[in-house]
């Protein structure tokens, strides 16, 4: 799957799965607080009915002149009564702090009842009945809401794969559609493009040809589909490409590559201004670093101006190749480096350059920013 | 010295507890008794209308002091069965110390136990 169909699916997916979750999410939050409420209400009901045989019992010992009065106390509930001032009189508990106000509160996973007795037996004004909540059919509750959620959450998400898939498809087929294209043009160019190179090399060592100049444009011209070439096959292996990391002399190497398009800087009557530090050593794959450099050369070439400057500069910490070309404008500089993106259709190419290059930039967590302002200059800056 | 003294301050306690009870009994509860008048029945309905011991002790001094039938705690029929009781001839600080005596004598919380107290009696 190409970086852009995996994109498109996890956005959709981001979104989809996103917003099915807070819904879910929304709906299961109203119904346990529903479920918690009714749970807490029929317990609140057990407390109301021993708070109504607290009252009877009560009732019974005011009438009762026994020398002990034994009060009504039925475990798990405690009460407790008070005089008319709030004064605690007698009960199983003592509680503190009594919201003398509200007739039903829960405090510390406590549900107390607050019950105002008339006519006052045994002096009782208040009585205070509590009870802990049961804990168990909440608990019970929440496991099933959460199952149900868990549950939820995996159906809609292989619903959201199948969906984005679905979604993604017309695309995916346009891009194997153009890979195969690809795939299919730079097998049939490989053997021509290695002939005529090979032909001019000859021509040149062994003939003393008229047509100079031709023959440079020759070149010039096989090179840049070479190079097209090599490009579109590293494009197309990159996703299976075994690397081989080895130290690598990047100084030697940009130094072989000025030379590889030496014809085009000519060409161009480009002035190149080089400061390079010798011996700068990266550990990268080689097929990686010469794709980098020739992606980076290649466009500071080609969209640089005839009689422009070309400066590469290289030291331990980065690399910086600028150009005095036809820049970018800065509503391209986001979407330049995409593939298939090209932000100046006066000049050949694919526009996958950059794509590659930021390819093997982020392989190698390496920085990578581009500076341009229009018809002045483009500045390509690689730190690793 | 100091377990002394608090001995003493314990007896002294007592003495006068029993002192006050002896007083109540003989200045109220025994005539209570002879004219089976229910003592702890007009308290119960004391406590029963009023909740607070201070209104209640209030309203007693009440009673005591002008015992007429509106100041009872009793309904009408009460006193067609029992006389309405004389005006008191006791100084004022000792009748209210016999009523707080006689609120404290039947007093609910002294009475009133948990079931797992009478268990372990």
């Amino acid at each position: 799957m190409l970086s852009s169909e995996k994109r498109s699916l996890f956005r959709f997916l981001a979104i989809y799965l996103s917003s099915t979750l807070i819904l879910f999410l929304l709906t299961t939050t109203i119904l346990y607080h529903y479920q918690k409420h009714n749970i807490i209400d029929r317990q609140r009901d057990k407390l109301q009915v021993e708070v109504q045989k607290i009252v009877q019992k009560l009732r019974v010992l005011h009438t009762s002149f026994n020398t002990h009065l034994v009060y009504p106390y039925y475990k798990p509930f405690n009460s407790a009564i008070y005089d008319i001032n709030k004064k605690y009189i007698f009960g199983s508990f003592h509680p503190k702090n009594i919201l003398w106000d509200r007739e039903f509160y829960i405090k510390n996973d406590t549900l107390f009842f607050v019950y105002k007795i008339k006519p006052y037996y045994l002096g009782a004004y208040y009585l205070i009945v509590s009870n802990k909540i049961n804990p168990k059919p909440i608990q019970n509750l929440q496991k099933i809401l959460g199952l149900f959620l868990l549950i939820a959450f995996i159906f809609f998400t292989l619903l959201g794969i199948f969906l984005g898939k679905l979604f993604v498809a017309p695309m995916k087929e346009s891009m194997d559609n153009l890979n195969r294209f690809i795939q299919d043009t730079t097998h049939e160019l490989n053997t021509p493009i290695s002939t005529i190179l090979t032909n001019i090399e000859l021509l040149e060592t062994l003939y003393d040809c008229n047509g100079k100049k031709e023959m440079k444009r020759i070149e010039i011209a096989s090179k840049t589909l070479s190079r097209l070439y090599d490009d579109l096959t590293y494009l197309k292996l990159n996703h299976n490409y075994h690397r081989d990391i080895k130290s690598i002399n990047i100084s030697q190497l940009i130094y072989e590559r000025i030379d590889f398009f030496s014809t085009m800087i000519e060409s161009k009557l480009i002035n190149l201004e080089l400061f390079i530090e010798p011996n700068i050593i990266l550990k990268m794959d080689k097929n990686d670093t010469i794709r980098l450099i020739d992606n980076i050369l290649s466009n500071a070439i080609k969209y640089n101006l005839v009689k422009g400057n070309l400066k590469i500069e290289l030291n331990s910490k980065e690399l910086v190749v600028y150009n005095s070309g036809i820049g970018i404008k800065t509503k391209d500089l986001k979407t330049i480096h995409l593939r298939f993106c090209r932000a100046n259709l006066n000049e050949g190419g694919f526009g996958i350059g950059l794509d590659i290059i930021q390819y093997i930039v982020k392989q190698y967590n390496f920085k990578f920013n581009i500076e341009s302002i229009e018809n002045h200059y483009t500045k390509v800056t690689i730190r690793w | 010295m100091v377990k002394n003294s608090i001995i003493f301050i314990i007896f002294i306690t007592f003495i006068d507890a029993k002192s006050s009870s002896i007083n109540l009994e003989k200045t109220c509860l025994s005539c209570h008794t002879k004219q089976k008048i229910p003592s702890e029945l007009i308290y119960r309905r004391y406590l029963m209308k009023y909740s607070d011991s201070t209104i209640i002790k209030n309203r007693i001094l009440e009673y005591l002091k002008h015992p007429i039938q509106k100041n009872s705690i009793m309904p009408k029929q009460f006193f067609l069965k029992f006389p309405m009781k004389n005006r008191t001839d006791l100084n004022q600080t000792i009748l209210y110390q016999e009523v707080e005596e006689y609120i404290n004598f039947f007093d609910i919380k002294k009475k009133l136990v948990l079931p797992s107290d009478i268990n372990k009696n």
